[in-house]
């Protein structure tokens, strides 16, 4: 597998300023991410809010600078690029966002939206340009007339086409989606997920899908990549990390999600507290004060994230005992 | 202080009978809720399902008489305890209000009073409903919080709400709602903006309150997995109209209107990675002929027998009420 995406030790934190007579203080929103994104696949990354998932992403596109680290696109470190040098990287990857209201510019008719990125990478001939919007849309699931229209004239659902229009517009090859189907009502949520997988076989795109809904991220992905406190602590293919969870936040969150079947027993809350807080981070560990299964090691010694084989990784002292057998 | 309710009048603690909200706007009459009659016993909780726009929040709200302008109740009737809401001098309702009816909303943190120290604001629901004195109510603030899992209560009193992390609001709101040891509990998405395993924590919390005191519950939610594991009844509204009324388990199990079936089946399950099913179109539900089945543009049955007018609510089992022609 040679990888599309690569990203090595990325890290990324923010100087919060201190309160009066206190010292300003070190958010590590990313502390040291190591991902692989292969061609065509998709790679879910789930947490929860604040764990640094959204921060991730917008590492790799260089949206924000990172502190350290290497972003790898086809082996170039776009982390080391100037902004022009940047620019014909920033066609290939693509940037769809969870709010279909925010993200589109409300004075642009759609036509305009999604000819701009025409415009800047010159891609596309003065005279094509009409055509080729209407393509878009059609592939998105609009008419053509939705071009002459603004975003405030769509719902939720249609305008988060709009958006992924706009990204399909250069013809990337690697689309980040910021929870794209968060703000989306359930029945629209499944027309997005769909057309989404749509077309990703038919333009073989590779997706990062970064989301906190699991049910939605076990749908999309190949791979599964669990974020916590700005760290990877678990990362698996799908079907491994749903089945036989190797990290104890990875086990609360699959037992955490409310399953839409009244018959399964309500079980038992897993995890204690609250997530802490980025700016404090607990010592070793930093999950040891939620997690059943932590000991004293766990409290002083932070553990690596380990190879377990079959391409699988997990960063606990205890995988050995997390359970083996879910069905 | 958890004495059992006393009982004061026989039958459901609130029935809701033909209750019509109307929004006058500029644009025209917006008929938020439209005849929507449904019961809540003392102990039970019944969840209000739909997407946005559907009039599950404005349902609430009236019954609390607090819809926003251009709302307006026009027709229908509340009875709590055997009273009519709607006919309560202002007084009345005022003292009914965050005392024997109580509500949690979505947002902790646009719910919350910012300027005012988290201890102050559930004191003064005390303060107000109970005429206790101010350190009285402080006292029994404390409690509250402790009560619904905060660590280090009396400390907290201090904080202010931007002090707190989201799971933590929301606790203060369920304390501030418990206050007065309601008899009604309106939950309007409790935990969506939460994270899964605080989410989790917040349920069961909820469901033990409900247990202990007999505390009737509506349940406002979009998430199927979080009305599975919590209701006793479920309505489903579609276009402010209720379109399925029934127990949980006969809901989830053998769902009868096309629009109930599609929400079921659009949701992504785990272990399942086939397409989605989708409900076709836009779930604004504005429906063309203004007294046919408002689901009409979206169902996937072909409906012959009278999709110009707007089917009844019909008991097909006991206890299951559908809106269909063809159920």
């Amino acid at each position: 597998m040679t990888a599309l995406l690569e990203i090595c030790d990325l890290a990324k934190s923010y100087r919060m300023p201190g309160k009066s007579g206190t010292k300003a203080a070190q958010l590590k929103a990313v502390a040291g991410v190591s991902l692989q994104v292969a061609p065509g696949e998709t790679l879910g990354l789930v947490g929860e809010s604040g764990c640094g998932k959204s921060t991730l992403g917008k590492l790799i596109l260089g949206l924000t600078p990172a502190d350290r680290g290497e972003v790898l696109y086809r082996g170039t470190d776009l982390a080391r690029l100037s902004a022009r040098q940047l620019r014909p990287y920033r066609r290939q990857l693509q940037m769809i966002f969870q709010d279909p209201f925010s993200s589109l510019n409300p004075r642009m008719t759609v036509g305009e939206t999604l000819i701009e990125p025409l415009i800047i990478h010159r891609l596309c001939a003065t005279s094509e340009r009409q055509k080729r919007v209407a393509d878009l849309l059609n592939q998105v699931g609009l008419e053509s007339a939705a071009a002459n229209r603004y975003p405030h004239e769509f719902s939720g659902g249609q305008r988060q086409r709009i958006s992924i229009a706009r990204a399909l517009a250069v013809e990337p090859e690697l689309i980040v989606a910021d929870e794209p189907v968060s703000a989306l009502d359930l029945s629209v949520q499944a027309q997005i997920l769909n057309l989404l997988r749509e077309i990703q076989v038919e333009h073989k795109l590779s997706y990062l899908f970064i989301a906190h809904d699991l049910a939605v991220v076990e749908h999309v992905s190949d791979r599964v990549a669990v974020m916590y406190l700005g760290k990877i602590v678990e990362n698996a293919t799908a079907d491994d990390l749903y089945r036989r969870p190797q990290h104890p936040y990875t086990e609360a969150l699959l037992a955490a999600i409310p399953q839409p079947d009244p018959n399964l027993a309500r079980r038992p809350v897993p995890l204690k507290g609250d997530v802490p807080s980025p700016l404090n981070p607990p010592s070793g560990c930093s999950f040891h004060p939620r997690c059943p299964y932590a000991s004293n090691l766990c409290q002083q010694q932070e553990p690596a994230l380990l190879n377990l084989g079959d391409k699988r990784q997990a960063a606990c002292h205890h995988s050995d005992k997390i359970c083996t057998n879910r069905s | 202080m958890y004495a059992p309710l006393k009982k004061t009048h026989n039958g459901p603690l609130l029935q809701v009978r033909g209750l019509k909200s109307y929004f006058f706007t500029r644009a025209g009459l917006v008929k938020a809720v439209d005849d929507v009659s449904f019961e809540i016993a003392a102990g039970e909780t019944l969840a209000l399902v739909g997407e946005s726009g559907c009039g599950k929040s404005i349902t609430s709200l009236s019954i609390l008489r607090l819809i926003p302008e251009p709302g307006r109740v026009v027709d229908g009737e509340i009875l709590f305890d055997g009273r009519d809401l709607l006919r309560m001098p202002p007084t009345e309702i005022r003292r009914v209000r965050g005392n024997k009816i109580s509500m949690i909303f979505q947002e902790p943190m646009t719910s919350l009073n910012p300027v005012l120290k988290i201890g102050e604001q559930i004191a003064e629901v005390l303060r107000l409903h109970r005429g206790m004195s101010n350190g009285e109510a402080l006292a029994q603030a404390a409690e509250l919080l402790m009560r619904v899992g905060i660590p280090a209560a009396e400390n907290r009193l201090r904080d202010f709400p931007h002090q707190l992390s989201g799971g933590q609001r929301q606790r203060v709101m369920i304390a501030m709602a418990l206050a007065c040891d309601p008899q009604l509990l309106i939950a309007d998405e409790p935990t969506t903006a939460l994270d899964v395993t605080i989410q989790a924590q917040i349920m069961e919390l909820l469901a033990n309150l409900a247990r202990d005191r007999q505390m009737a519950t509506l349940l406002i939610s979009h998430d199927l997995g979080v009305v599975a594991g919590n209701a006793d009844r479920v309505a489903v509204m579609y276009a402010g109209k209720i379109v399925e009324y029934a127990a949980v388990k006969q809901l989830f199990s053998s769902p009868a209107h096309p629009y109930t079936r599609g929400l079921l089946t659009c949701i992504p399950r785990l272990g399942n990675k086939d397409p989605l099913q989708t409900i076709q179109g836009q779930p604004e539900g504005k429906s063309k002929s203004a007294d046919g089945c408002a689901f009409l543009e979206r169902c996937p049955n072909s409906c012959n027998s009278g999709g110009s007018k707007m089917p009844q609510l019909r008991e097909i089992n006991p206890g299951h009420f559908v809106r269909c022609w063809r159920a």
